[in-house]
């Protein structure tokens, strides 16, 4: 055998595969989320009166400003990211922690939203306009949730240190997730409010 | 490549053969989950065949055991369970398990020279949350009404709450959207590791056709698997929080959703998934008869072109699983349109094995026959496609067991014989022992002539209007003619599971007892068989560099220098005698 070199890692060369992870996994995700956009359309061009007379519309001012929200949460993470890369740690952390109240203000938005149709008798057990809107929702929720708890996580390891210019891989991948998360919200904002 | 560190290696029990981060140790974990799996399909396959040769008596061996309370037949509760669940664990646990999750993990970075996979992390958890979707499958056998039982597809609304009520259905709706997770795991690390982890100088045009092949069911798997996650997500939705996505007539509220809907969604994923199933294979089977006719591969680069357009045609074509749906005649014959185009690249590559096989020193080892069986069966069922693609005639044969035979062939046959030539091949670099070959060409052979004649056998039943996933065909008048020839074709199916016991007592004996292989027993140019067998940890002590393509063999000069018919991919050749043609070329021009 020959003789066993060891090589240090190089950590732009990480990052860099590390990403290509990521995309092809949002890529992924995107299908996923695609799925459910085509079992809208489906079912939407299928039935005659959308909403159904008899079932609440959708509204439209809180998801407005939950899409703003989440849009400005988006912009303060890239903003994170921006600064770790000029290695102000503190401000970074700001940051990340002004992202992460506003995505908490989308969920709780977003509870609201559910908590007033469901109260005026729109459950997912009513029909295939319930189920298609509390599905889609949900699960994209679900996506802000993870989201929140990684960046929950991010904020208290900048806040250890351990993050600076040269590594924060971390950042750099929930950035990308985090656009994703909100990119996708803003897909559906007009897919299931607005049109 | 300053990506690959050398990591010292695990030395504790659990962390080597349990949760290892080693993707040969993964490989081989898949393969064993998958074997068992494939074991555990192919004793329901034989149930069906017993049901059709002798419908409702009792099952010999299994009977009193299986269904006691029939006094060992098989019941029409019981038989819709089993031939649904041989599809699904044929498909989703044996076979994706042992091309992508064993060969995937173990040749990717070998071939490609890296030390491991981009995130060997994410590999380990794509194992286990495999293994929890086998379990999840194994629990919807044991809850009250049985497992699956809609159909391999699981189409509402037999699979809705009316259908199939019962905890069954959902736990194994749950198991696939739980591989389907593993599977995008599997695949992220694949797409990744192939685009980051090439060693220095193995360009895109000289990896090998296997990589080829599993990279491009891994972008298959990344992009598709997803939808039938949706669909499968929805399907718990509606089986278990009353949603309307698949509910349609009585049951369904305001008019409820529709069934044809997850039709859609499930073949937007299904036709893809035949791909996947079908692409490693003919990646390996590319390579190993170049491999085995000591000739490089015929064109190259039009086998590569050739396996690329069909990946992205595969996106295009899934209507034609839904020809009967009433869908607008329009997009019936755009689907068909697809479909036949589809066959143009596949004839490419089957006409560059021909071309590649042809006059070559052949070397009938056990991985080139069941090479050589792949491609005969291949082409059977390829045949058989085109029919099926017709619109015109799809409306007689759907449905029929002429479709069955037809994907049998593609899906079952060469993939089967696919994946064991893919074993015989690299079980002495995994393994680090040689296999049998007696035993290896004994299990050929009954494969090969059995696997054939049971799915012609369907074939003729379906042509003569058979439908598929009858209990008991015969309780039809039009039927009864083909009671001797279903019988018959069972008789194939119990001689070719019986084949299958040399593979397994070889697979044990040579595990355990085998000769110990050499590191190149088989005279190979890729980089896998260039080191140890087994590999060490590490894969390469130095990350090698390439400097040919996969398939160097009967080069003269080579021969002459050498004594030898192969260089392999890293061995450097003295310039003006590789050069020899090409220098011949230059003067002619001039």
């Amino acid at each position: 055998m020959g003789k066993v070199v060891r090589y240090r890692p190089h950590h732009a060369e990480h990052e860099w595969t590390a990403s290509i992870g990521m995309i092809v996994f949002l890529g992924s995700w995107a299908m996923m989320f695609g799925a459910l956009f085509f079992v809208y359309g489906i079912i939407r061009s299928h039935t005659r009166f959308w909403p159904p007379p008899d079932l609440p519309a959708f509204p439209l001012v809180l998801p407005a400003v939950n899409t703003m929200a989440l849009g400005l949460s988006s912009f303060m993470l890239e903003r994170a990211r921006k600064l770790i890369l000029a290695d102000k740690v503190p401000d970074t952390m700001r940051a990340i922690a002004f992202a992460a109240t506003l995505g908490t203000l989308f969920l709780s938005l977003q509870l609201v939203v559910w908590w007033s149709l469901y109260d005026k008798g729109l459950s997912p057990k009513t029909g295939p306009y319930a189920s298609v809107f509390y599905a889609m929702t949900c699960f994209h929720a679900l996506h802000v949730l993870v989201g929140l708890g990684a960046l929950g996580w991010l904020g208290l390891r900048t806040r250890e240190g351990r993050y600076n210019a040269a590594r924060h891989l971390p950042i750099r991948l929930w950035t990308m997730y985090w656009h994703f998360v909100g990119v996708v919200w803003g897909i559906m904002f007009v897919v299931l409010y607005v049109l | 490549m300053d990506l690959q560190p050398i990591h010292p290696e695990p030395t504790s029990f659990i962390s080597k053969y349990v949760f290892s981060h080693d993707h040969k140790v993964i490989a081989k974990q898949f393969l064993w989950a998958g074997l068992l799996f494939l074991a555990f399909g192919g004793t329901l396959a034989m149930l069906i065949r017993w049901q059709w040769a002798f419908p409702k008596e009792p099952v010999p061996l299994l009977g009193n055991m299986l269904f006691p309370e029939s006094g060992g037949a098989v019941t029409p509760a019981n038989y819709n369970v089993i031939f649904t669940m041989h599809g699904l664990i044929m498909i989703f646990f044996a076979i994706t398990p042992i091309l992508i999750g064993a060969f995937g993990n173990y040749c990717i970075p070998l071939m490609i020279g890296a030390r491991d996979m981009a995130f060997p992390t994410l590999n380990m958890l794509s194992l286990w949350t495999f293994i929890l979707s086998q379990l999840l499958i194994i629990a919807s056998f044991l809850v009250r009404l049985g497992s699956g039982a809609a159909g391999w597809t699981t189409y509402p609304p037999l699979s809705t709450n009316v259908g199939t009520p019962g905890m069954g259905q959902t736990l194994v709706v749950a198991a696939i959207f739980v591989t389907g997770i593993s599977t995008i795991m599997g695949g992220i690390n694949y797409v990744t590791t192939v685009i980051r982890f090439r060693a220095p100088g193995m360009t895109w045009m000289r990896l090998p056709l296997t990589v080829w092949g599993l990279w491009l069911t891994a972008i298959l798997n990344v992009l598709f698997v997803p939808v039938l996650g949706s669909a499968g997500l929805l399907l718990i939705l509606d089986r278990t929080f009353g949603t309307q996505f698949f509910v349609a007539g009585s049951s369904a509220v305001r008019g409820g959703g529709d069934p044809i809907l997850f039709q859609h969604l499930f073949w937007i994923f299904g036709h893809p998934e035949v791909y996947i199933l079908i692409l490693p294979v003919w990646g390996i089977v590319s390579d190993t008869l170049s491999f085995f006719a000591r000739k490089p591969a015929y064109w190259y680069k039009g086998s590569v072109a050739a396996m690329t357009l069909v990946t992205i045609l595969s996106a295009v074509v899934y209507g034609h699983h839904m020809y009967m749906t009433g869908m607008s005649p329009l997009l019936g014959q755009s689907f068909m349109l697809l479909t036949l185009a589809i066959s143009v690249p596949a004839m490419i590559l089957f006409v560059n094995w021909l071309m590649t096989i042809w006059r070559g020193s052949m070397r009938l080892t056990v991985p080139m026959l069941f090479s050589l069986g792949m491609v005969f069966v291949f082409g059977a069922g390829g045949l058989t496609g085109l029919y099926l693609a017709d619109i015109s005639l799809d409306l007689y044969l759907h449905d029929t067991m002429f479709v069955v035979g037809h994907f049998h062939l593609t899906m079952a046959a060469a993939s089967f014989l696919g994946s064991f030539a893919g074993i015989y091949h690299w079980f002495p670099k995994m393994f680090g022992r040689n296999m049998n070959e007696g035993l290896g060409k004994a299990h050929f052979w009954g494969s090969v002539i059995f696997i054939t004649l049971v799915f012609t056998g369907q074939l003729i039943v379906g042509y003569s209007g058979q439908q598929r996933r009858l209990y008991d065909p015969f309780q039809y008048e039009t039927l009864q003619h083909l009671r001797g020839l279903n019988r018959l074709t069972s008789f194939f199916g119990f001689c070719l599971a019986t084949s299958q016991v040399f593979f397994v007592i070889n697979f044990f004996r040579s595990v355990f007892a085998g000769t110990k292989a050499e590191a190149n027993p088989w005279q190979l140019p890729t980089l896998e068989w260039q080191i140890a067998s087994p590999p060490p940890y590490h894969n390469f002590d130095v990350i090698p560099t390439v400097v040919r393509g996969p398939h160097e063999f009967a080069n003269p000069a080579v021969k002459k220098a050498l004594g030898r018919d192969w260089l392999d991919q890293t061995e450097e050749f003295p310039e003006e005698e590789v050069s020899a043609p090409e220098a011949k070329l230059a003067e002619r021009a001039s």
